[in-house]
């Protein structure tokens, strides 16, 4: 057999692609429902983690623990670009279509809500950044964000999954009541408190040591993102 | 004339890649990893699994079809092999060690691009048998582990005081002073060990440098 041969080499080539592509799809075919059961459970862990519970989970808990506290103190709400509440529409229903609804989760605790929080996407230096943002009770004050899903640089842009990144951003304040203006969170380059003072610390959180495009692709997608939810925002917090 | 499954050569094909001629300290090879993913001994561990899975069954699947493989277009035949190979593994990570995937994030996709399985691929599978082949994968495979589990305990003993995610030194060293060495949690850190590393493992193979 001359394995030199031109039509030979195109045949080997073809059989070699036909066999791995079917090999590849069967196997991601036959790990698609695990797969997606722990990207749903990772989504409404963060969820969780973003609106602070008062007693969080813990990486020990069991998955039916975790969903268990998800459906009792989480309500999942679709709010249009006015600001309304739409009745009748489900997260599930919007996945993969491009309409003016968004979700919006509110978090109670005895009745009493304790947070806001919404989805917030966009684009890092390498990849699409996937999180969510929990607001305070008030509309205003950020109560946590969590980044879960990127393909950003483990060590630099990796960085936004880590704790110390997000906890930058508790007790910030998305809104000026002084100024009635919005302040979406930018992420500085460096630290925040050498190069700015007074009220804009309240607005502005630490970057990330090599990674300004990611930091500027989280600044971005939050002013994107609260400014798509700030009509729904504005109604708790006129009250 | 079957030659026995532990033969004197075979062991020696075992030995060559765990020691005399290990992926790491003798031919220098998948250094990139070896820096990326040792600063927690779970990581390591995982990430050896891995790449010992892909170099002994590229290697086989390699060596099985590797006369029939033409030679204008081996590396590409070579690399479609360990791409779905590691593609595989990644989804079976995602679906049942959903967390260990999240940690490894991309360095999982990485190991198509290690050296050292393409390099066996090269170097061993294109002209031997799929039994040697394999144990020439698994032993450079293992002979990598060792070293990339090594240097991941140190790291995470020095770096965060822990092993395996548990804390190891005592709080009263804290409460005397001691603090753990930032510098094992970085790059350079892990740079520094892997040349002691090489220092040793070549000082006692007794490796020569051909001039």
């Amino acid at each position: 057999m001359n394995t030199n041969d031109t039509q030979y080499t195109f045949v080997f080539a073809f059989i070699i692609c036909v066999t791995s592509a079917v090999m590849l799809s069967s196997i991601s075919e036959g790990f698609r429902h695990q797969r997606e059961l722990n990207e749903e459970l990772d989504v409404k862990k963060n969820i969780l983690k973003a609106v602070v519970l008062k007693e969080p989970i813990t990486p020990k808990m069991k998955a039916g623990d975790v969903l268990e506290i998800y459906n009792s103190k989480i309500e999942e709400l679709v709010v249009d670009k006015e600001g309304d509440v739409v009745v009748g529409q489900t997260p599930q229903q919007l996945k993969g279509k491009d309409n003016d609804l968004f979700v919006l989760y509110t978090y109670r605790e005895d009745g009493q809500v304790m947070a806001y929080a919404f989805p917030i996407t966009g684009q890092g230096l390498w990849s699409a950044l996937y999180g969510y943002l929990a607001l305070e009770a008030d509309a205003t004050t950020i109560r946590g964000i969590t980044f879960y899903k990127h393909g950003e640089t483990p060590g630099l842009g990796g960085e936004i999954e880590k704790e110390w990144f997000q906890n930058n951003f508790k007790g910030k304040t998305i809104y000026s009541v002084k100024e009635h203006r919005l302040t979406p969170t930018v992420v500085v380059k460096g630290k925040a408190a050498d190069q700015l003072s007074g009220e804009a610390l309240s607005y502005h959180v630490d970057g990330i040591t090599a990674a300004t495009i990611t930091g500027n692709g989280v600044t971005e997608l939050l002013n994107y993102w609260i400014t798509v939810y700030n009509h729904y925002l504005e109604r708790i917090r006129k009250g | 004339m079957a030659e026995a499954l532990f033969s004197s050569k075979n062991q020696k094909i075992l030995k060559d890649g765990m020691w005399d001629t290990n992926p790491i300290t003798f031919q220098i090879l998948g250094i990139c990893s070896a820096l990326a993913v040792t600063t927690q001994l779970k990581a390591a561990i995982i990430m050896s699994l891995g790449l010992t899975f892909v170099t002994a069954g590229s290697n086989v699947v390699i060596s099985i079809i590797r006369n029939y493989i033409p030679p204008q277009i081996r590396i590409i035949v070579q690399l479609t092999v360990v791409s779905a190979l590691v593609i595989s593994i990644d989804q079976a990570l995602r679906a049942y060690m959903f967390d260990v995937s999240k940690q490894l994030s991309v360095f999982v996709g990485l190991i198509i691009t290690n050296c050292i399985v393409m390099g066996r691929l090269e170097a061993f599978a294109m002209g031997n048998p799929p039994w040697k082949s394999f144990l020439d994968g698994l032993a450079n495979g293992v002979g990598y582990s060792a070293i990339l589990i090594a240097i991941g305990a140190i790291r995470e003993i020095l770096g965060s005081g822990k092993l395996w995610g548990i804390p190891v030194i005592p709080e009263l060293l804290y409460t005397q002073g001691y603090v753990n060495n930032g510098m094992m949690v970085l790059a350079p850190g892990a740079f520094f060990l892997l040349g002691i590393m090489v220092w040793i493992q070549r000082s006692i193979s007794g490796y020569k440098e051909n001039s």
